[in-house]
């Protein structure tokens, strides 16, 4: 692990500037809690790293005119977590970030950074997802604004070029009313990753469904979500028949669920089921059925 | 107030916490060089050629060793071991194991020697391998060492009674098979060493459980007496008997053998971790007898013991695998045999509770099948079976201080004095099991102690027994304080160092209270014996009529002498004494004769918790009980008793080291799990029993709660869901696969009873 040049520039102007200039050999550095293991692992060899650890622009949690919430990308899973509006108004997030990894690594890994690793059996992206959650991007060219669920690409890969630095998240309004509940299913020890994640969102009117946003983290390469389900559940009252059937139909549909140590892909498919036929038996106040 | 039985804290508590406790691995020497071993990345494949030369040229790199340099050195003996020497330092001319040494590179820095290894040249021409142990003695498996044929490279037999004979009169013959897999110590502190050559006098800094056992290695590699070679232990962050053996040793010393002088040292990194050392996979068929009454008539066990591709310390272990796979029961007819077997994969040797973890597995689960099978409590069964004072076990011997049942009913009573819990709810189900532990203790085994008490009062124990933070100094401290009359503050502890401290076998198999401790309290007894000679001259009485206590020596008639003014009196700056303690066994072919001066004993019971959608079993209540006679230290022995039933959770439900192509995949803490203290039972309760004889003897309790947590876990699933599983660890997956199966048994049933 030889890194010959470590820089810190104080805006994110000069960030880009510095990546542009390194492209090839630089990472940028966020926490760093996932890029400093895959340099040890010599998964990668950056000879330049840029931090971000100066840059105000990329800290911060605050809302805007319309009611959406920006995150800088620096900012910790702790904060995050422990955050008043984000535990008001998208407690699904907060509950997905104090899930992750243990208190140690949420204190020093960032939202920004944890979305750029793109880790499969991470937590926060599957609720990210679920909130309809963007991300703004700054590069040579200015900034974009990217939808995450097209921002996740595959394993460890996303639609970030070389040359362009992941700025804040951007999470919509919810509706009033609206519940949520993320389920971490462990197969393993208490401090292991995600099985199977669950983040669901959902609003009832007059004990019949009017908004369903659902995906399911660690169980693909990417966060899963079927807005076309989604919206079959629109309309309906939330029995367990429903629930149940809904749960099987989302499970079927994820294609070729991952095969690891955590579980194979058959168990991986039916822990989908189980934990979404809890998620919405949690939302909608029903009884367990076993 | 004695000092045995009192909770003292540990000695080094405080430096333990503050970070100043010195390490081995904090440990650096002026001129040191780093070293840093290339592995093979195949697990079996001829070594065509290794080119050093780049690294051999490379920027601060001050020695390069390959095998072939070895092997050709006639001053060296090449190939090692512990009992059978199958090993080489350095591979020659083949590679047997992904993680095999095959070169070394010395560097000034860590990053000179990492960059210098990239840099070696390895032509591998890959041949076929073997993973598993029942693959492995199959004919036509590939054979891991020419000329072992099936790659069975030690076999130990029990034979006592005719076993068909006896299967044939029994109401029931039920046989099953069980096994567990590979799993790692993962000790917090790596393998670490630090060699250097001086005037032909070797001298290693070592993180070892075992320093006279390295000295010896040494020696022999390198063709020294024992004396050149100078062992130095510092206090370890954890062994659980990956550190029982030498590890890292020789490649540092053979390093340091070429650099003129300069220290080197060889830290192993958590991935090196991995294949350095394991827990022996095994693979156990069990048969028993039994009447409908629940006696058991007769059993037989064959176990194949999963030793990598060296013989290693399994060569001696498998022994124990035997005698630790048939369990605590009086049962008339025995037969066992113990297979150690070569695979292409890292070598095994001891894992907490060594060798039992795994034939407790088997037998214990397989009593709790024996009772299913004549619908029998399972508490009844092993009442009705368990060993007493005065029965014979399999090798023939007279059990005696047997406490087998004592152990049982404490565990359950602990468990049964908790309130009971809510009614399970929802998807949860919930079951309790139990498990009787039953592990010879090592025999024949030998410790030395020196106790010196100085003419300031203070005194020291030299010891070659190592601290772990098992507290080891701490209770020999405690034992020596009691027998010269000091408080435990006046005694110092000092070793291991084999210049310094005399031998001892090795700090493993719970074995330092009992055989270091009586050691200790010998020589400590032979001072106390040399101040009343010196006292008795001094006060002119008796030397029976003098008493040490509180630093001091007092007569009846009232008079008192601190130690320290006695023997500047006496004109002594010290008195000193060394003491041996020894333990012998006399097991003949047929392991029958005496297998061990006595015989640990634990039992473990539980409550858990199973969600049937998901698998996933949770231990809600858990009760461990060892039988220690006599304890020294009560705090501790708690210690020791709760974190055994943590440690073993881990190989219980999650912990395997999983293969790829002789690879080990999931070589960090990430992938392989152990369990965190959010895994531990909310309810967890421990009893170290003690011995109502003042008299008792001070028993090593370092094991006892350990291997019956998997056995109990797994018998209150069968409890729980009546699904068996003869696999560990208990993965919520391969739970959820049974309960299918059994549902998908009971259909069938019921369509085929359906008319």
């Amino acid at each position: 692990m030889t890194v010959l040049e470590y820089l810190e520039p104080a805006t994110l102007t000069e960030a880009v500037s510095l990546l542009g200039g390194n492209r090839d050999t630089a990472k940028v550095l966020a926490g760093g809690s996932a890029l400093v293991l895959l340099m040890k692992q010599k998964l990668i060899h950056p000879s330049t790293l840029i931090s971000l650890e100066h840059i105000n622009e990329t800290r911060g949690i605050s809302t805007d005119t319309v009611g959406r919430l920006h995150i800088g990308a620096m900012t910790t899973l702790t904060q995050v977590a422990c955050d008043e509006q984000v535990r008001l108004g998208w407690p699904l997030l907060a509950e997905a970030c104090a899930a992750a990894g243990n208190a140690r690594l949420r204190n020093q890994a960032t939202l920004g950074g944890n979305c750029a690793e793109a880790d499969y059996a991470s937590d926060p992206p599957a609720a990210l997802v679920a909130l309809d959650a963007s991300i703004r991007i700054i590069g040579p060219e200015g900034s974009r604004l990217l939808e995450l669920a097209q921002f996740f690409l595959g394993f460890y890969t996303t639609a970030l070029a070389a040359d362009e630095i992941l700025t804040e998240i951007i999470i919509p309004a919810l509706p009033l009313k609206t519940s949520s509940v993320y389920i971490k299913y462990q197969s393993r020890s208490a401090i292991d990753r995600p099985c199977v994640g669950v983040a669901a969102v959902l609003a009832a009117e007059g004990g019949v469904c009017s908004l369903a946003q659902i995906a399911v983290g660690a169980v693909c390469d990417v966060p899963q979500r079927f807005p076309n389900l989604e919206k079959e559940l629109i309309g309906q009252r939330l029995t367990q028949e429903v629930a149940t059937g809904f749960a099987g139909v989302y499970a079927a549909a994820l294609e070729s669920p991952l095969d690891d140590l955590r579980g194979s892909s058959s168990y991986r498919r039916e822990m989908t089921r189980v934990h979404i036929k809890r998620a919405l038996y949690s939302l909608a106040g029903l009884e367990s059925d076993s | 107030m004695k000092a045995v039985g009192q909770s003292i804290p540990l000695l080094d508590a405080r430096a333990r916490v503050d970070g100043s406790l010195p390490y081995i691995l904090n440990l650096t020497l002026p001129g040191m060089l780093y070293g840093k071993v290339l592995r093979s990345i195949h697990p079996h494949a001829r070594l065509a050629r290794i080119d050093t030369t780049a690294a051999a040229r490379a920027t601060g790199v001050r020695a390069v060793v390959t095998g072939q340099e070895l092997a050709n050195d006639k001053r060296f003996n090449h190939l090692y071991g512990i009992g059978h020497n199958d090993q080489p330092i350095l591979a020659v001319d083949k590679v047997r194991y992904v993680g095999e040494a095959i070169a070394l590179v010395a560097a000034e820095t860590s990053e000179q020697a990492e960059a210098a290894l990239d840099l070696i040249e390895v032509g591998y021409e890959s041949l076929p391998s073997i993973d598993n142990e029942l693959e492995a003695i199959a004919p036509g498996a590939p054979v891991v060492h020419d000329g072992v044929n099936l790659n069975i490279i030690r076999h130990f037999k029990l034979r006592h009674g005719d076993i068909e004979a006896a299967f044939a009169a029994s109401d029931h013959v039920i046989e099953e098979l069980y096994s567990s897999p590979a799993a790692q110590q993962v000790t917090l502190e790596p393998h670490v060493t630090l060699a250097q050559f001086t005037d032909g006098q070797l001298t290693v800094h070592t993180a070892s459980q075992s320093p006279y056992g390295v000295r010896r290695v040494l020696a022999e590699i390198f063709n020294l007496s024992p004396e050149q070679v100078r062992v130095i232990v510092g206090p370890l962050g954890g062994g659980y008997g990956a550190k029982g053996h030498v590890r890292l040793e020789p490649l540092a010393a053979v390093l340091a053998w070429k650099t003129n002088g300069r220290p080197v040292k060889i830290t192993a990194t958590r991935a090196d971790e991995f294949v350095i050392v394991t827990k022996h996979a095994a693979s156990m068929r069990i048969k028993s007898g039994i009447m409908d009454d629940g006696t058991i008539t007769a059993r037989e066990v064959t176990s194949w013991w999963n030793t990598g591709a060296y013989a290693d310390a399994g060569y001696m272990l498998t022994k124990g695998g035997l005698l630790r796979s048939i369990g605590p029961y009086r049962i008339p007819v025995v037969s066992a045999d113990a297979y150690q077997v070569y695979t292409n994969r890292p070598p095994a040797a001891a894992f907490r509770g060594a060798m039992a973890a795994q034939g407790e597995w088997t037998f214990e689960s397989h009593m709790d099948s024996l009772a299913h099978a004549i619908s029998m409590d399972p508490r009844e069964l092993r009442r009705r079976n368990l060993l007493q004072d005065g029965d014979a076990w399999a090798t023939g011997e007279m059990m005696h201080d047997v406490h087998y049942e004592e152990c049982l009913d404490e565990v359950l009573r602990l468990l049964d004095r908790e309130p009971q819990a809510e009614p399970a709810r929802g998807p949860i189900r919930r079951g309790r099991g139990m498990a009787v532990m039953m592990k010879n203790s090592q025999s024949p085994s030998r410790s030395e102690a020196r106790v010196t008490l100085q003419n300031n009062g203070q005194a020291t124990v030299f010891t070659s027994s190592v601290e772990m933070g098992q507290g080891a100094h701490t209770a020999m401290a405690q034992i020596a304080a009691d027998q010269l009359g000091l408080p435990v503050e006046a005694v110092q502890v000092v070793g291991p160092d084999t210049d310094k401290t005399p031998f001892d076998q090795v700090t493993s198999g719970s074995r330092t209270t009992f055989m270091m401790g009586n050691a200790v309290r010998l020589a400590a007894q032979a001072v106390a014996n040399e101040m009343r000679q010196l006292g008795s001259r001094h006060f002119e009485v008796k030397p029976e009529e003098v008493s040490l206590a509180d630093g001091s020596l007092h007569t009846p008639g009232g008079q008192s002498l601190d130690f320290g003014a006695l023997l500047q009196w006496a004109g002594l700056p010290a008195i000193e004494m060394l003491r041996e303690f020894k333990t012998e066994s006399s097991l003949d072919e047929n392991s029958q004769g005496v297998a061990c001066s006595h015989w640990h004993q634990g039992a473990g019971a539980c409550e858990i918790e199973v969600d049937i959608e998901t698998g996933k079993l949770a231990v809600t209540r858990f009760a461990g009980a060892s039988w220690a006679g006599k304890v020294v230290n009560p705090a501790h022995a708690r210690s020791q008793d709760q974190g055994n039933i943590i440690y073993g959770l881990g190989p219980t439900l999650f912990e395997e080291m999983i293969f790829d192509g002789g690879q080990v995949i999931n070589a960090n803490l990430a992938d392989y799990l152990i369990p965190s203290i959010r895994d531990v039972p909310p309810v967890l309760m421990t009893s170290c029993l003690e011995s109502k004889s003042p008299d008792s003897e001070m028993y090593g309790i370092g094991e006892m709660t350990l291997p019956c947590v998997a056995p109990a876990v797994a018998n209150a699933l069968f409890d729980a869901l009546g699904v068996r599983i003869h696999s560990m660890p208990l993965t919520a997956e391969r739970i959820l696969s049974a309960i299918r199966e059994k549902e998908n048994e009971l259909k069938l049933g019921k369509e085929k009873n359906s008319p």
